[in-house]
């Protein structure tokens, strides 16, 4: 009665999505014998007050994951990939007053 | 919730069509009671949760039946839920029994679902459009029930040795009571000339054996009774009264009657 | 934590100044064994809690008065259930399995919550029940939202959510019969009564913060005291704006040292019905043995052998 060999109780992990478009959020897990029951009981736990749009369910150990910090967060600088990692404002207030101009509109925007 | 308007009925029709939707409102309201006592003894934690919501849409579909029978008759849900004798009811002989241990809820959920599924569909195309409405709704909501009951029944005969025998017994003590479900009805003459009730009684039995025996087939198991043409009448009916019926009947009217005309 | 000497343990000094400043740990975390086994205590006696807490309340599931409430009040035993499945979940990832949980449980071994050792008497219960003592449980549950065991505080979120509604609800039932009849009046007031020790014990006796290791380790952020003020707080005014009693004479707001005063509870009380001497522990115990047993084919069938469950 195993579904593959595997034990015949497992974890499933379940993800949900709070509405129309949004990213699937992980919710929560539950044990169940085989992969019917288990969207039973994910329906059961993360949408029986219909808050869910949609519901993933999937074997834990289906599931690889990465958490070495070598990798999520390696040591060298690395901030030419983000944002804040471009300071502009005294370049552009220097650019304004040598060509004795006032700011354009929204030009300010996202700008340190 | 709102009920599509509904075609005049004359005396007859009316009366004719508030038997049956005691019989459906019954039927819901009392099953959903058993089963609700699993809530928190459930075998397995997370099946606790499943089997309370599947009893929780027990109690709603018998409170849309009692509305609309309550519209029809002048009535209230509550009044006619709570506030009639034993012998008042007209549920089906299956659901005189108390919930059994698991084989049993089972069963009688796989005998009474798959029962009940025919007589929705069926009623789907009734001529009186709030019944052909409600019945509609319920089927959205019994298809999960549907998978539910098939998941448990392959579950168990899957699990052979114990877990299939108690299975397997349940059924044949349950089944001649299952036929009860179908136990023709006083007015089924007017209901089924006017429409208000597509097939007869005797139909939707034949149609439930077929496809109750599909679905034991695929798990292994045969019918748990004979199905003859037409099918055997029922002797219990709709009308037959157990000890254990009576001991839910004086649980769930406890509080209700406690104080006569109070709002709860 | 630990009064005499012991070689310190680098590993188990980086983490502890991580979960005291605020850090998270999530169950494939490194742990030392003494918070795992905090926290696995904590978590156990909160998932027992739940399991049990249907207890009360489900006898009068069949006893419902009308159609919402049935459904209502199923639907609240449900969350219970349901929460005590996320907590064993929580639990059994922290290496315990959730059988030898359950046989712990059924044979004395680890606790539960004093309120649901009680017995209940009347429909009047079961509205201060789903009222104030999910309420009084909310206002733990909030403050566990900060826990340093992530799993857990996640877990509480959901909770916190979910239990909100039993608030409602209770209060719901509460209101219909202070609206209603004398006898239905004269029902929440007797209730009141039997339950308002329970509550006033439920948060449990001060602790000193300097040695109460759940708050060192973050795994509570509010004490037990903070806590009742709390609850008393929002409570007391909505309680006595209804026309009911408190059965405390000794209850009253110090408006200088902005706390309440009260009789103070009966503590060996709360320790003696915790240790399985409540009024309903042991049958409520039994009932579950009992049930359990009966079930035991069912788990046997489709989990497999007992010993391979995670």
């Amino acid at each position: 009665m195993a579904d593959h060999g595997l034990p015949l109780d497992r974890v499933w992990e379940v993800f949900r999505q709070e509405a129309q478009g949004d990213p699937m959020v992980h919710g929560g897990s539950v044990r169940a014998p085989d992969a019917e029951l288990a969207t039973h009981y994910a329906r059961e736990f993360f949408g029986r007050r219909q808050e869910s749009e949609r519901l993933w369910v999937i074997p834990r150990d289906a599931i690889l994951e990465l958490d070495d910090p070598d990798l999520l967060k390696p040591p060298f600088d690395r901030s030419f990939k983000r944002p804040g990692g471009y300071v502009l404002k005294h370049k552009l207030e220097a650019a304004r007053g040598r060509a004795g101009t006032p700011p354009a509109r929204g030009s300010d925007e996202g700008v340190e | 919730m709102t009920v599509a308007p509904a075609r005049s009925l004359g005396p007859t029709e009316s009366a004719a069509l508030a038997e049956l939707l005691l019989t459906l409102a019954d039927d819901e309201f009392i099953l959903g009671f058993w089963d609700s006592e699993w809530t928190g003894i459930a075998p397995i934690l997370e099946e606790d949760v499943a089997m309370s919501s599947i009893s929780q849409d027990e109690i709603g579909h018998a409170r849309a039946w009692y509305e609309l029978l309550a519209q029809l008759t002048a009535d209230d849900a509550d009044r006619i839920a709570f506030g009639r004798a034993p012998d008042e009811y007209r549920h089906a002989a299956l659901l005189n029994h108390a919930r059994g241990d698991w084989a049993h809820t089972v069963a009688r959920r796989l005998l009474y679902e798959t029962a009940d599924a025919v007589r929705l569909e069926s009623l789907t195309g009734s001529s009186y459009a709030p019944v052909a409405e409600l019945a509609a709704k319920m089927r959205r909501e019994e298809t999960y029930h549907l998978l539910h009951w098939n998941a448990w029944l392959r579950q168990l005969t899957a699990a052979g040795g114990e877990a299939r025998d108690r299975l397997v017994a349940a059924l044949a003590l349950r089944w001649s009571d299952a036929q009860s479900i179908f136990a023709p009805l006083a007015g089924e003459g007017i209901l089924r000339a006017g429409g208000i009730l597509p097939e007869a009684m005797a139909a939707l039995q034949k149609r439930w054996h077929e496809r109750l025996g599909q679905w034991l087939s695929a798990a292994g198991l045969s019918l748990p009774g004979p199905a003859t043409d037409p099918p055997q009448p029922s002797t219990a009916g709709r009308t037959g009264r157990t000890p254990d019926f009576a001991w839910l009947h004086s649980e769930f009217t406890l509080v209700a009657r406690s104080e006569e005309g109070a709002t709860w | 934590m630990s009064d005499s000497p012991s070689p310190v343990d680098p590993r188990a000094e980086a983490f502890y100044a991580h979960v005291g400043s605020g850090g998270k740990v999530e169950a494939d975390h490194w742990m030392p064994d003494d918070y795992r086994a905090a926290i696995l205590k904590f978590v156990e006696m909160h998932a027992n809690s739940e399991l049990m807490g249907v207890l009360p309340e489900r006898e009068w599931i069949l006893r419902a008065p009308t159609l919402q409430r049935k459904l209502s009040l199923t639907s609240k035993v449900q969350d219970e259930a349901g929460h005590a499945q996320l907590l064993y979940r929580v639990a059994e990832d922290l290496g315990k399995s959730r059988e030898q949980m359950l046989q712990d449980l059924l044979a004395g071994k680890t606790k539960f919550h004093n309120v649901f050792h009680y017995p209940t008497r009347s429909w009047g219960d079961v509205g201060i029940i789903a009222w104030l003592v999910d309420a009084a449980a909310i206002v733990s549950q909030q403050a566990l939202r900060d826990c340093s065991y992530a799993p857990y505080a996640r877990t509480m979120k959901k909770i916190c959510w979910e239990e909100s509604v039993h608030i409602m609800h209770g209060r719901d039932v509460v209101l219909t019969l202070m609206n209603g009849t004398e006898r239905q009046r004269a029902l929440v007031q007797d209730a009141l009564d039997r339950w308002w020790g329970p509550l006033m014990q439920m948060h449990g006796p001060p602790t000193d913060p300097a040695r109460d290791r759940d708050l060192i380790w973050r795994i509570k952020s509010k004490g037990n005291e903070q806590l009742r003020q709390e609850f008393l707080s929002i409570y007391v005014p909505r309680i006595t704006e209804l026309g009911l009693r408190i059965p405390d004479p000794g209850l009253r707001y110090d408006e200088a040292a902005e706390r309440w005063i009260y009789t103070e509870p009966d503590w060996d009380e709360l320790r003696w019905v915790v240790s399985g001497h409540g009024p309903m522990s042991q049958q409520r115990l039994e009932f579950r043995r009992l049930h359990r047993a009966e079930t035991q084919w069912v788990r046997d069938a489709v989990l497999g052998p007992v010993g391979a469950a995670a």
